[in-house]
């Protein structure tokens, strides 16, 4: 018993295995999948019911002022939703008359740079050591139409829950753009 | 007797020596055959042409009052904002003796920017190239290497260029280029009554909710603000997806909402808002409208403008300001060329919301507009669309019809100035007269010496 405690002490923080890392990827991979497939019903079922889904804008700030350059919680986002508010706007894509995507885009979900820690529970309320902290780098093309073609850039860091059908779930994601003027005319996808 | 287009605000202090600029370089073109009044009829030209561009820039924007921040974006000395009038970067500060201030980012010795931060705050805005460094009025304050130049040197002549006017309307920040121009209050005329309809539910006004949304659309910048002006008609179509996502779950629409009735107001000045005025007027965030004491307002402001532009509708100041009082979304259509526009959006709230009442606005606004909202999605597609193909040469010779509500704009007793139907083309008509008439118009920096 104690030694178990001993251990998770010693997990908090620390980078996962092989295994877990592999399993972290694959799972991204079929998240990316299914996003680039538009099925969004399904990317759904792997968000935890208290996901906290973030995309802040950022700015141009003075050096000195460089800790203002991402938006504060409760600031200017792009996302800032909850699993009920993202299945609302998922609900538009079912409506057969969303125009920004009507015919479709044609989108890759690339992710990579992962890496993977046991949540350290002194830092995430709520978590223990066998969920996941992660962090990766996702380039997102999308090409609409004839040849409208942007490309988002960013970083997302998720904690992901011990749970669900696939083992893994969504439980918070902080996305972070690599843009200040967002150099697309809508975004209608998601990360 | 020269026709120059050398600006003669702010800038008239600034020595140009033997320099004159060619008339040539600023050729006007009259456009009176672009836009048929009477016959609701638009040449698409407006939205393509290099030339017409830039002579928006010169006689459209440069004398208009524009939008530049609201006034909670500046709190103490040295705060700052920077934006654009027109395609001119701007400088919007507070000065040591708290008076808002717009100044040209621009250095006057080889005229790179001197701030190149979005907002923040500082003492001196100080060139990167060469190091010129200017105070919080604008005054050049360091030289480096200063005795290289000669005698005559004066810095209290190379201050930064002033926009010589910046006034303010219920926490909006307007300034102009113009130096006689009339007051902003005169220039929105009747407008200000239904801007009030978002600007003062209580003595407190209101706040920005932190930052600016920004992004770019491939579209002429009018095609957003005359839609802001005159078209509610869109919504039902264009905006199908999002009245699904809004209604109950399996529903469609209730019929209340797709054939709304209500007004729309149009002005001399290019000025147009429209609002349903059916009482159930509101689909925005119920935790919002719980909070709203419609007694208070309606004794405030009147049961015209509660049951009308308070309670929801699209409103655009001409130019390129516009905003939507249901959502507390302000934006400017930043001209970037004929082919596009860049979209900086703001949201406000009154400032007596308590947290969980602002909160639910913020979210209601940036999930339904802003570049991911669910409506605003799909005006994105919408102006790119007309935008992309215009430049064919038929396309771009084939007229577009503004004639819905033809004869329709009369004084309704009930509002203030002229209104037409809810579904109209009246506020575009409108916009397009006064484009139209300030393109005809030599403005201020042409006129003769």
């Amino acid at each position: 018993m104690s030694t178990a405690i001993e251990q998770n002490r010693s997990r908090a923080g620390a980078r996962a295995d092989r295994d877990t890392h592999f399993e972290v990827e694959q799972f991204y991979y079929e998240e990316a999948d299914l996003l680039d497939a538009g099925r969004y019903a399904d990317w759904l079922d792997l968000l935890a019911d208290d996901l906290d889904y973030w995309m802040p804008t950022r700015t141009n700030r003075l050096r000195r002022q460089q800790s203002l350059s991402v938006a504060a919680r409760g600031e200017a986002a792009f996302y800032d939703e909850s699993k009920d508010s993202l299945a609302w706007r998922v609900r538009r894509f079912d409506s057969g008359m969303a125009w920004a995507e009507d015919p479709p885009s044609r989108t890759r979900h690339l992710v990579t740079n992962v890496m993977v820690r046991h949540v350290d529970p002194a830092e995430h309320d709520g978590f223990t050591t066998d969920d996941l902290w992660v962090r990766s780098a996702f380039l997102v093309y999308r090409n609409r139409l004839e040849r409208e073609e942007n490309v988002f850039a960013g970083s997302r860091t998720d904690i992901l829950r011990r749970g669900g059908d696939r083992g893994l779930q969504v439980a918070r994601r902080t996305i972070l753009l690599e843009q200040n003027i967002l150099q697309a005319k809508n975004i209608s996808t998601f990360f | 007797m020269t026709s120059t287009n050398e600006p003669q605000g702010a800038a008239t202090t600034a020595p140009r020596g033997a320099l004159r600029r060619p008339a040539d370089l600023a050729r006007n073109i009259d456009v009176s055959g672009l836009v048929d009044t009477e016959g609701g009829l638009l040449d698409r030209v407006v939205f393509t042409d290099q030339q017409l561009y830039r002579q928006e820039l010169r006689r459209v924007f440069a004398p208009s009052w524009l939008f530049l921040a609201h006034t909670d974006q500046f709190h103490k000395p040295g705060d700052f904002f920077t934006t654009y009038m027109g395609e001119d970067p701007v400088i919007v500060t507070l000065d040591r003796d708290r008076r808002i201030r717009a100044y040209l980012n621009s250095c006057r010795h080889r005229g790179a920017r001197v701030c190149r931060a979005d907002s923040g705050t500082t003492r001196n805005f100080t060139c990167t190239y060469h190091g010129w460094s200017f105070n919080l009025d604008g005054a050049l304050v360091s030289v480096p290497n200063q005795d290289g130049y000669p005698e005559s040197f004066e810095t209290g002549e190379w201050g930064l260029v002033e926009v010589p006017h910046v006034e303010t309307y219920q926490g909006l920040v307007f300034g102009t280029w113009n130096p006689e121009p009339v007051s902003l209050r005169e220039s929105l005329g009747d407008m200000a009554w239904y801007m009030d309809a978002m600007l003062d539910h209580d003595d407190e006004g209101t706040v920005v909710v932190g930052g600016v949304h920004k992004w770019v659309l491939e579209g002429n910048w009018k095609l957003a603000a005359e839609q802001f002006a005159t078209d509610w008609y869109h919504v039902n179509m264009s905006h199908a997806s999002a009245l699904m996502a809004l209604a109950p779950a399996g529903k469609k629409p209730k019929d209340e909402v797709v054939h709304r009735t209500g007004r729309q107001y149009s002005d001399a000045n290019g000025n147009g808002a429209g609002f349903p005025v059916h009482p159930k007027n509101r689909f925005d965030a119920q935790t919002v409208h719980r909070w709203m004491d419609y007694d208070a307002l309606r004794a405030r402001l009147g049961e015209a403008r509660v049951e009308g532009p308070l309670t929801n509708g699209h409103a655009t100041v001409f130019p390129n300001f516009s905003y939507l009082p249901v959502n507390g979304s302000l934006r400017v259509w930043h001209p970037k060329g004929p082919d596009k526009m860049e979209v900086w959006a703001w949201t406000i709230v009154d400032k007596s919301m308590p947290p969980e009442v602002r909160e639910a606005q913020r979210l209601y606004n940036l999930r339904t507009f802003g570049p991911s909202g669910i409506f605003e999605q799909d005006d994105g597609e919408n102006w790119s669309e007309c935008q992309a193909i215009s430049h064919g040469f038929i396309t771009n010779n084939v007229a577009l019809n503004y004639q819905m509500g033809m004869g329709s704009e009369r004084a309704d007793g009930r509002h203030p100035g002229t209104t037409s139907e809810l579904y109209s083309d009246a506020a575009g008509r409108a916009f397009y007269t006064r484009w139209r008439d300030l393109m005809n118009t030599p403005a201020w920096h042409e006129e003769q010496k």
